[in-house]
């Protein structure tokens, strides 16, 4: 993929696919210790342990219409090409939790890309889900957490145009924020 | 053009098949989303890359067969699946661009 934001959407969708609930995503972006890392973390099924071990292979899958499951062997490529390392932990029934880390200068390591886009399209088509997003540049940070954001809004519904109006712009502006000056 | 025809015309390495299949266009591309969005049956998919999801990549999107350019090498695996799989795995010490070019002399 293009973009990290693209592994990261896909990623995320295997943990809506898995009933998660609540899915955190966390990114460190360290270029002072050459370091990138990109964590998926959800509370869904699980991947049982016999499985786990088939999870970066490109024929496996649990999807019926085709055999080929793509997801996490790309998304393990794209760390390997950057020098990086990627792992999967799981345990049936309590969750999975999905990580990557990217050697942060590397010449072959994909931009983040589109990050905005990405949470939108978590959080728009998945309005009953709870989304943390934790990303850190250098020492700042940006925080959202949609659990607070659906308590607040009461009955209107995150998915609500205007809302979603409103988080694009408090996503991109704290994104802005944190990059602020370079 | 089928592929034993090409890979006799071209003097191909065959590191998996020849599996008998008619060739139609080519693509070329070494990101995998974008060929698996881009490539079509029955195309030539050239590329740079041995890893084992390329042989993913060419069985979902049914290209006639994969020809690795600059003698990059394949991994082991990716081998045993393409054969698996019956999904031609070609390799040639030319770029991509000498490639396309001698293909297009064929007029493929
Ligand atoms: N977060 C997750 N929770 C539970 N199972 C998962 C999760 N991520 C991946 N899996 C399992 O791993 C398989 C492969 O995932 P992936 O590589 O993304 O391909 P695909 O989603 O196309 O099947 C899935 O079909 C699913 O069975
Ligand atoms: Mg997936």
């Amino acid at each position: 993929m293009r973009e990290l934001a693209l592994h990261i959407l896909d990623i995320a969708q295997n943990s809506i696919a898995a009933a998660a609930s609540l899915v955190t995503i966390s990114i460190d972006e360290q270029p002072g210790r050459d370091l990138l890392r990109i964590e998926v973390a959800d509370n869904g099924r699980g991947i049982p342990p016999e499985e786990l071990a088939q999870i970066t292979d490109p024929f496996f899958t649990s999807r019926t219409t085709r055999d080929v499951g793509l997801g996490l062997p790309l998304f393990a490529q794209a760390a390997e090409r950057a020098e990086g390392k990627f792992e999967v932990k799981s345990v049936p029934g309590r969750g999975t939790e999905v990580t990557a880390t990217l050697r942060y200068s590397h010449i072959d390591r994909a931009p983040l890309g589109d990050l905005t886009g990405t949470l939108l399209g978590i959080i728009v088509p998945n309005p009953e889900l709870d989304l943390i997003y934790t990303h850190y540049y250098k020492q700042k940070s940006f925080l959202l957490g949609t659990g607070e954001i659906k308590s607040t809004l009461g009955r209107i519904a995150i998915s609500h145009p205007e809302v979603v109006s409103w988080l694009r712009d408090f996503i991109q502006a704290g994104l802005d924020d944190l990059y602020g000056g370079e | 053009m089928n592929v034993t025809k090409l890979v006799e015309t071209l003097g191909l390495d065959v590191v998996s098949g020849p599996f008998e299949r008619e060739i139609a266009g080519v693509y070329v591309g070494d990101l995998l989303s974008n060929v698996m969005a881009k490539a079509e049956r029955d195309n030539l998919w050239i590329t740079i890359q041995g890893h084992q999801n390329v042989v993913a990549v060419a069985s979902l999107t049914e290209v006639a067969a994969v020809i690795v350019v600059e003698d990059f090498e394949l991994e082991e695996v990716a081998i045993e699946r393409a054969q698996e799989r019956q999904v031609n795995i070609l390799r040639t010490p030319l770029t991509a661009y000498e490639l396309v070019k001698k293909l297009i002399n064929l007029g493929i």
